[in-house]
């Protein structure tokens, strides 16, 4: 059990009967009265997203869920792969439930894949990754005006924004929360 | 730069629609003894050293709301003040930021429908100053119409149009705990009445003001959500205070001004009781803030306007701290993972 006020993204939570993940949070203050959470739910059944707003001492009744370590296998056009290193096992995972989160998948990394009723409904990520510069442009051509930084491309696809002296073929830690360069890998 | 760059076009604009309206500006202390009481409400606080060194606590204001209507017993007139003030965990989002620009008017003698008015006439006027033209507001992608009159519905039609609930039932505890359960809301026997009204406000009703074209003014709420406000004389369970919204989002909180100094004095002392029995900081009720309405109040119109809001509508950016240079969390290292 957790509450309104305790509420966290990427939690896993039962809401009208239905398991939904929190995909963000936000405080409400209306005026007088006691505080509010607003809450972006997405149904991991059916990836429909919906808001709610709860009361910040309301019980939430949080997902009785299992982890297990496993790595990233593939993606095709809806679902995404997994693979118990040991077993083999594999599992899949709706594409929509990991929105925005596709370009941080590796085989290299192990993430630890969320269970509730034995099937997947998603991924905990680790809170940096690795990745490799796929396509850096010239430094020249960054963004002066405000931070020195210039968008690079990683071998997943995904853009992120980091400094000036990034080349292709750099290994750069990245941030999964933020999408935000940390370092030089 | 153009969005930062919008801020000085609204400021100056709201400074020259209200000197052609014959207001003086006026700048009360950021820094007071005894702040407002809205029980919830959090204060940064601080303390003051005189030479000799007594010290006293002082507190940032949340509103220079009391300071204000001191001069309007004063007999200043209409009056307004653009400048800062501060709330203290109110969490970070979009909407919000510890320190924020506000700009609250007072028009005498005037009640709230006049304050409806001045917004309808300040939101035009920055319109064309911004936009060219004082009709329609293009942000996020979608238009507003915002034609004069702006379109007015008071909290118990609301509540009867999206809850389907009548006045007697959204001003009972019993009743409208009976009507949350039954659209599934969790309600206990410690849900008070203020959780519920705010809960299905918040979920039943507000969503469907960010579907609008066109802004709406909420109007006269339950006295006891109406802190500074006049009972409405024709149906006291509820007071003339309003709210207006544009794209969904709240802007301005305005009140017929409570003048009854003893009824004024009654409301802040049970909200300082309500602040002892959460815990909250304690201070001095403001005395003056009592004599002064005692000497006797106008008759008055006033609102408080988030201005930060107002340019980020303007700017036609998602979040006020696109509107600053210095946001909270560029001023302060925050966690950015819990929110």
């Amino acid at each position: 059990m957790t509450n309104g006020g305790n509420l966290k993204k990427g939690s896993f939570i039962l809401f009208k009967n239905q398991p939904h993940t929190v995909t963000r949070t936000e405080f409400v203050s209306p005026g007088k009265g006691s505080a509010f959470t607003r809450a972006k739910l997405k149904s991991v059944k059916t990836g429909a997203v919906q808001e709610f707003t709860f009361k910040s001492n309301e019980a939430i009744e949080e997902l009785d869920v299992v982890t297990a370590e496993m790595q990233y296998s593939y993606t095709d056009d809806q679902d995404v792969y997994f693979m118990d290193p040991r077993t083999y096992e594999q599992v899949s995972i709706s594409a929509e439930l990991l929105e925005g989160k596709l370009g941080y998948l590796t085989p290299e990394v192990m993430m630890y894949i969320i269970f509730y009723n034995d099937k997947a409904i998603g991924v905990r990520f680790p809170s940096s990754v690795k990745l490799k510069v796929t396509y850096a442009e010239d430094a020249t051509a960054g963004n002066r005006v405000n931070a020195p930084k210039k968008p690079v491309t990683m071998e997943t696809g995904l853009m992120i924004h980091a400094p000036l002296f990034i080349k292709t073929g750099d290994t750069l830690i990245v941030d999964t929360e933020t999408g935000e360069y940390i370092s030089r890998g | 730069m153009g969005q930062y760059l919008m801020r000085e076009k609204v400021l100056e604009g709201i400074r020259s629609f209200f000197k052609s309206q014959d207001f003086h500006e006026v700048e009360t202390p950021l820094l007071v003894e005894s702040p407002s009481t809205e029980t919830y409400l959090e204060f940064f606080d601080t303390t003051l050293i005189t030479a000799s060194g007594t010290q006293k606590t002082g507190f940032l204001i949340t509103s220079p709301e009391y300071a204000m209507k001191k001069l309007l017993v004063a007999g200043l007139g209409n009056i307004f003040q653009l400048g800062k003030s501060f709330r203290n965990r109110e969490g970070l989002s979009s909407r919000h930021n510890p320190e924020f620009t506000i700009l609250e008017w007072y028009r005498t003698p005037a009640d709230y429908t006049h304050i409806m008015d001045d917004c309808e006439a300040m939101f035009a006027h920055l319109l064309s100053l911004t936009m060219g033209q004082p009709q329609t507001l293009k942000y996020q992608g979608t238009e507003y119409d915002m034609s004069r009159p702006w379109p007015r519905l008071s909290v118990a039609a609301a509540f009867e149009k999206f809850v389907g609930i009548s006045s007697d039932q959204l001003l009972d505890r019993d009743q409208l705990a009976k009507v949350a359960e039954e659209k599934g809301y969790s309600v206990s026997e410690q849900t008070n009445w203020e959780e519920l009204y705010h809960q299905l406000f918040l979920n039943e009703i507000e969503p469907h003001f960010s579907q609008l074209k066109h802004p709406i003014i909420l109007y006269d709420y339950p006295t006891s959500q109406a802190a500074l406000s006049k009972r409405k004389e024709t149906d006291p369970r509820f007071a003339e205070r309003f709210e207006f919204y544009i794209a969904g989002i709240e802007i301005g909180n305005a009140f017929s001004e409570l003048a009854d100094a003893s009824e004024q004095e009654q409301r802040l002392r049970a909200d300082l009781v309500v602040r002892k029995e959460l815990g909250l900081k304690e201070y001095q009720l403001d005395e003056d803030f009592i004599e002064a309405l005692k000497v006797g109040l106008p008759e008055t119109g006033g609102i408080a306007v988030g201005v930060d809001r107002l340019i980020m509508l303007l700017a036609d950016v998602p979040t006020i701290h696109d509107t600053m240079f210095f946001p909270v969390q560029d001023v302060f290292e925050l966690p950015n993972r819990s929110e």
